[in-house]
């Protein structure tokens, strides 16, 4: 899926023969001793610096553990990950939360903001752990909430916003870091309508004013017909991809993806597994 | 629906109520012992000086050991049912009554604490059992008097350790159940800023009837008997849980004056700071335990020391006392160090969601640690001041009255012992649990809460 790359633009973000298992022997997560679960098998791309790219896909079907990887929250059991041309560190949780705090912006369907500190602490955390000098930091701060326009709201507390604005703050606090990456996880997901038609029009526009990479898992096609492409995953492999992309043509291939999977009967997901398979045809098929 | 419901909650979140069964059941088993005397008092056969001693033995020793008690089990059950808010909230936006999930709330506390209180009734026999043999020794009792366990121990033992749990779960789910649907999940994220009234002036009150209890010390008291120590040790528990009570209002005056020098430490420290000021409540915890730890072990050993050095011949009879009172303490300071650690362990694991976000926002784990240690020092100075303030309160007039002098030179290593046995308990406790909580992968930790 390389062809993603436009000629001559920097890379943000590559992801090569990416595979995550769930359970897996060796693997530390409390999934419970059931066999494993292949979320993410062989996954590879490359996204240009300055584009908006979005990831549909059914549920279940990779989309969180995607972004989780690629972000390094999380790590990959097998394959490669390149932020701005530089690999995720392989040494312990420091390291890899310095590399986090410097390069990449991660916003989730609910907000994560830190409860007791107010919007504007908030924004600037990322800078005050990584021991940035306050005061300059503390004018991006500023900078970037009046660019969302919620800079009237710095001293209040994310009990006292509105959905929406949490969100909002949330994508300040991501994005005051001038990250390679903004990652965001379903932002719209707990938002009503209008709110979410805000958030992605801030996406929108951090992408064409300010260059900042933005990748965003959504269920919504309208949502993901504001990014420049469209990625559609299955059984944790990219299967499609839209570029200029509509609304009523992305409803269409999910609905076609949907109807697939569904086909394929409730047999468990894993290599080799009837899912798997009728995924793999689907993607020659498309290809 | 209430019973049903309670069960289930109780098995799936096992560990949040290990917290409240350990307080009901430690509580239950001192406050079993002390009143089980009670029941031996008014046995056949007793005589009269007999009957005095141990009804007064009871009554005084056992009746700030309520105090004790009820406090610890009252606030264990408290911050249980404060942990829960958000799910009330849950259940509340769900349709839920605010009766009905009141009665879920102290139908699980009756469940936690039914169980508690009928595991300690052999360990409050044995306890009542081991009391009686001790004031024998000490010749306070007379040999022929035999140990009788029944309705005085039952009633207030069990009795009062349930109505202490059942009270305290009451009034706080109260509360929470009252507020809007909507206001409940708000308030659930926020974590209290607002002391009650009702709690600044009891705690007031007791600071008060604290000192006075010094002043009668230092003032009328007969130095040359070791019963006086009674006296003394009472106003430095009363003393030290009037403050326990005024813990919110402490913490705050520390954390303002503490608040530059933590700003040394980085961004955790100034990150501390700001968690503790947003939540003084929460912080104010676990200073109950450090106070009553910190006054009781310090107060009563002092004065024990105070006495041994006046009295370098020890008799027979003032061996028992001694080792009675170091019974005595030992049963409560170990009681309110339990108490400490549980409820350090469950404040921070609680927090598993909020280190989560931290981590999100950029935080190494180490960042972490050192956020929680910052917190964990504002509260341990609070209560390790106000602690010995209450145990200095009562040892130094005690000191004044049997010695003439201010205090023994003893005094000073009891004080550095007590003082780092319960730092190393308070911050063991909270880097343990926070590192356990960091265990637990950072994105399953950021769902939002299911069991938090
Ligand atoms: N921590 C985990 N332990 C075990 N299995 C997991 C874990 N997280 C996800 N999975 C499994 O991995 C697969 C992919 O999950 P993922 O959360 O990435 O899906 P998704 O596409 O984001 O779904 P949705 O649209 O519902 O959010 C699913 O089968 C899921 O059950
Ligand atoms: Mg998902």
């Amino acid at each position: 899926m390389d062809s993603i790359t436009r000629g001559g633009a920097a890379e943000a973000l590559r992801l090569s023969d990416v595979v995550k298992v769930y359970g897996a022997a060796g693997e530390g997560e409390g999934a419970g001793a059931g066999r494993p679960v292949t979320a993410l098998d062989g996954v590879s791309l490359a996204l240009a610096a300055g584009t908006f790219t979005s990831v549909m896909g059914p549920s279940g079907s990779g989309k969180s553990t995607l972004l989780q990887c690629a972000a390094g929250l999380d790590r990959p059991t097998s394959g490669r990950v390149l932020v701005g041309g530089t690999e995720l560190p392989g040494g312990g949780e420091s390291e890899l939360t310095r590399f986090r705090r410097s390069r990449i912006g991660f916003v989730f369907q609910h907000y994560n903001l830190v409860p007791y500190l107010t919007v504007r602490q908030n924004v600037l955390l990322p800078q005050t752990l990584a021991g940035r000098r306050r005061r300059r930091a503390g004018a991006e701060a500023v900078a970037v909430l009046e660019r969302l326009g919620i800079a009237e709201l710095a001293d209040r507390r994310p009990a006292e916003l509105s959905g929406g604005q949490q969100q909002r703050v949330a994508i300040a606090r991501a994005l005051a870091t001038r990250p390679a990456v903004l990652f965001a996880d379903e932002p719209t997901g707990a938002l009503d309508t209008s709110s979410g038609r805000q958030v992605l029009k801030l996406l929108r526009e951090s992408a064409d004013a300010f260059g900042q990479t933005v990748v965003m898992v959504t269920h919504d096609p309208v949502a993901a017909a504001y990014a420049d492409t469209v990625l559609f995953l299955a059984d944790g492999r990219l299967v499609d991809e839209l570029s200029s992309p509509e609304a009523t043509e992305v409803a269409r291939r999910m609905a076609a993806l949907d109807s697939r999977v569904t086909a394929a009967g409730a047999a468990p997901a894993g290599p080799g597994t009837p899912v798997t398979a009728a995924a793999r045809a689907f993607r020659t098929e498309v290809a | 629906m209430a019973t049903g419901l309670a069960r289930a909650s109780v098995a799936h979140r096992r560990g949040s109520f290990v917290a409240a069964f350990l307080a009901v059941f430690l509580g239950a088993v001192i406050l079993m012992s002390f009143a089980s005397l009670l029941d031996t008092a008014g046995g056949d056969g007793v005589g009269k000086t007999d009957r005095n001693t141990l009804t007064i033995m009871a009554s005084v020793v056992g009746g700030w050991g309520v105090l004790v008690v009820a406090s610890a089990v009252a606030t264990t059950l408290a911050v249980a049912a404060r942990q829960r808010a958000g799910e009330l909230a849950l259940l509340r936006s769900l349709g839920a009554t605010p009766g009905q999930s009141v009665r879920l709330v102290v139908g699980e506390t009756a469940l936690v604490a039914l169980a508690g209180v009928v595991l300690a009734l052999p360990f409050g026999y044995g306890g009542g059992w081991t009391l009686l043999r001790l004031l024998q020794n000490s010749g306070q009792v007379r040999d022929g008097v035999d140990f009788a366990f029944g309705a005085s121990a039952l009633a207030v033992g069990a009795g009062g350790t349930l109505l202490a749990a059942l009270a305290a779960s009451f009034g706080t789910a109260r509360r929470a159940a009252r507020r809007r649907a909507v206001e409940a999940h708000r308030q659930a994220s926020a974590g209290g800023r607002h002391t009650s009234r009702f709690r600044l002036i009891a705690g007031l009150v007791l600071v008060v009837a604290g000192a006075s209890c010094a002043v009668v010390t230092a003032t009328s008291l007969d130095g040359s008997k070791i019963d006086s120590q009674s006296v003394a040790g009472e106003g430095a528990i009363l003393t030290g849980i009037g403050f326990a009570l005024l813990a919110p209002v402490l913490v705050r005056a520390v954390t303002a004056a503490a608040a530059p020098l933590l700003g040394l430490l980085g961004s955790p420290g100034t990150l501390g700071v700001l968690a503790v000021r947003q939540r003084f409540q929460r912080a104010a915890t676990a200073v109950m335990p450090i106070v009553l730890c910190t006054a009781i072990s310090t107060g009563t050993l002092t004065m024990q020391a105070v006495w041994n050095s006046a009295h370098p011949q020890l008799s027979a009879d003032d061996k028992g006392t001694a080792i009675l009172n170091y019974v005595v303490v030992g049963m409560l300071a170990v009681f309110a160090a339990v108490m400490l650690v549980n409820l350090v362990v469950a404040e921070t694991t609680a927090r598993r969601a909020e280190f989560a976000q931290l981590r999100l926002a950029g935080a190494t784990p180490r960042q972490v640690l050192r956020q929680v240690t910052a917190e964990t020092a504002l509260m341990l100075v609070t209560g390790l001041l106000f602690g010995t303030l209450a145990a200095v309160a009562s040892a130094v007039p005690y000191s004044l009255a049997v010695t003439g002098d201010a205090l023994p030179s003893s005094a000073v290593g009891i004080h550095a012992a007590v003082v780092a046995g319960v730092a190393v308990l308070a911050l063991g406790a909270a880097l343990a649990a926070a590192r356990r909580t960091g265990r637990t992968p950072m994105t399953t930790a950021l769902r939002p809460a299911v069991a938090a």
